[in-house]
Formats: structure tokens, sequence, C-alpha cells
């Protein structure tokens, strides 16, 4: 009874950890440089194993409302048919809001106790 | 200022100026010739429609940047539109002879203190924005 209730308790457990973070894939795309949309979907994706899907409809709106926020910014630049294309970086602010948001939220499980336990 | 009128909001508003174009002259013709039903009839069309128009539009701004707050910026371009458009009707003499100016001007008080209802709103939920946009749905 209980083995059985195990995969719906996980997704469902995955499915609100997986809430809020596709905010850090976009971030962490745009770390490793700049990127247009299909390259940020193809880094977040590859990188997170699939565990993270994203519709491109989602990542446009990201992208608009972190532009607005100042954290975002992009430059057109030619692709390799058809017309220009939004290569999105991180702005001065947008890189010290990552750098403070992993230094205050991810960093503290690479601490020994914590990554002591994860390995228990 | 620019990231408060969209261009959907701009859209809305020519719709809602050809909708209540098209409202007025039903009115007064039904007025004029003393078709009650029509009158009613017109009224539920034109109050369908502007709900129609303002659901398209306002989905398409929430989905395109949901700047806060679109149904106050829609209210506001409401009021103007249909107030303007009303009073335009009757400085070039398109009313019938039984409708009278008073009418709008009451009707555009009343509507004006719900409006003010609407902005009191609008600056409480501001409070709660970062640059215009909702706190809790800015990151995802």
């Amino acid at each position: 009874m209980t083995k059985n209730l195990l995969p719906d308790l996980l997704s469902s457990w995955e499915e609100t950890y997986k809430k809020g973070q596709l905010t850090l894939w976009i971030f962490l795309a745009l770390k490793d440089g700049q990127k247009y949309v299909d390259e940020i979907k193809e880094f977040i994706e590859s990188k997170s194993k699939n565990t993270i899907s994203c519709e491109e409809q989602s990542l446009y709106r990201n992208l608009r409302k972190y532009e607005h926020i100042d954290v975002v910014s992009f430059e057109n630049k030619k692709g390799n048919k058809g017309p220009d294309r939004k290569y999105y970086f991180l702005t001065e602010m947008g890189t010290e809001l990552l750098e403070k948001f992993i230094e205050r939220n991810i960093k503290l499980f690479f601490s020994n106790e914590i990554n002591n336990l994860l390995k228990k | 200022m620019k990231t408060l009128i969209t261009t959907n909001l701009l859209k809305f508003t020519l719709v809602t100026i050809i909708l209540t174009i098209i409202f007025r002259m039903g009115l007064s013709t039904s007025i004029t010739n003393k078709m009650t039903i029509a009158v009613i009839i017109c009224a539920i069309v034109y109050a369908v429609l502007m709900w129609i128009n303002g659901n398209y539009f306002g989905r398409k701004e929430y989905e395109y940047l949901p700047i806060y707050d679109i149904g106050f910026r829609f209210h506001l371009s409401t009021f103007l539109a249909h107030n303007t458009v009303s009073i335009l009707w009757f400085v070039f003499a398109f009313e019938s002879k039984y409708e009278n100016i008073k009418v709008i001007y009451v009707t555009a008080l009343i509507w004006s203190v719900f409006l003010i209802i609407h902005f009191i709103y609008y600056l409480s939920v501001r409070k709660t924005t970062i640059k215009n946009l909702d706190k809790e749905d800015l990151f995802e």
C-alpha cells in the first residue's frame, strides 16, 4: 500500500519543488553566456536532465518581465537564416541578483554538514 | 507612463470607441422610433461585446506583460472613451429628440464614484509591485 503511494508522493513533491525554479535556470543559462530563446530552452532542458521543461511562450513572457525590471537585456544579432535574433544577457543588476540568490539559497547545500547528510 | 499605455490598451480603446458609436447609433434610432425592446437589446449587446473586448485584450495584456493594475487601466480607458463619444454625440447633434445630455452627465458622475473606488484599490495594489509588476508573479 505504502509502496504504491511513493510515485504519486514523489511527483507531487517534485511539482511543488520545481515551481519557482525556472528563473534560476534562465539566469544560469544567461550566466553561461548570451543566448537566444531556443538556446536558453535547450540549455535548461539539457542541464536539468529534462527534469525542467519550458515552453517558448513561457520563456518569452519571463524574459519580458526581467527586461522590464532591468535584470535582463538583449541585443539583436544576425541569425543563420531569417530575421535578427534577440540575444539575451544578464545586466549588472541581474548578475548581482543571481550572485546574492545563490549565496543565500544554493550555497548552503554545499556545506559539509548538509553534504554529509545528502551522502548518507 | 509609456509602460502604462500599451498596444493592447490602445487596441481595446479603439474597439471601445467603435462599439460605443454603434451603441449610440442603435440607442438614438431606437429611442426616436420609441422601440423600448430595441433599446434594451442595444444595451445588452453593447454590454456583452464590451465584456468580450475587455476579456480578449485584458488576457492578451496579462500574457504579454502583467502591468498592474490591468483592470483599472482598462476601466479608466472605457470611462474616457464611452463618455467622450457620448458627449460628442450630443455636440454633433446626432441624438434623438427624446434624449437629454443630462443623462450622460449623471451617468458619468455616478460612474466616476466607482472609478475613484477602483483608483484607491489600484493605488493600494501598486504598493505590492516592483516597477508595476506583481511581486508574487515576478519570478517563476
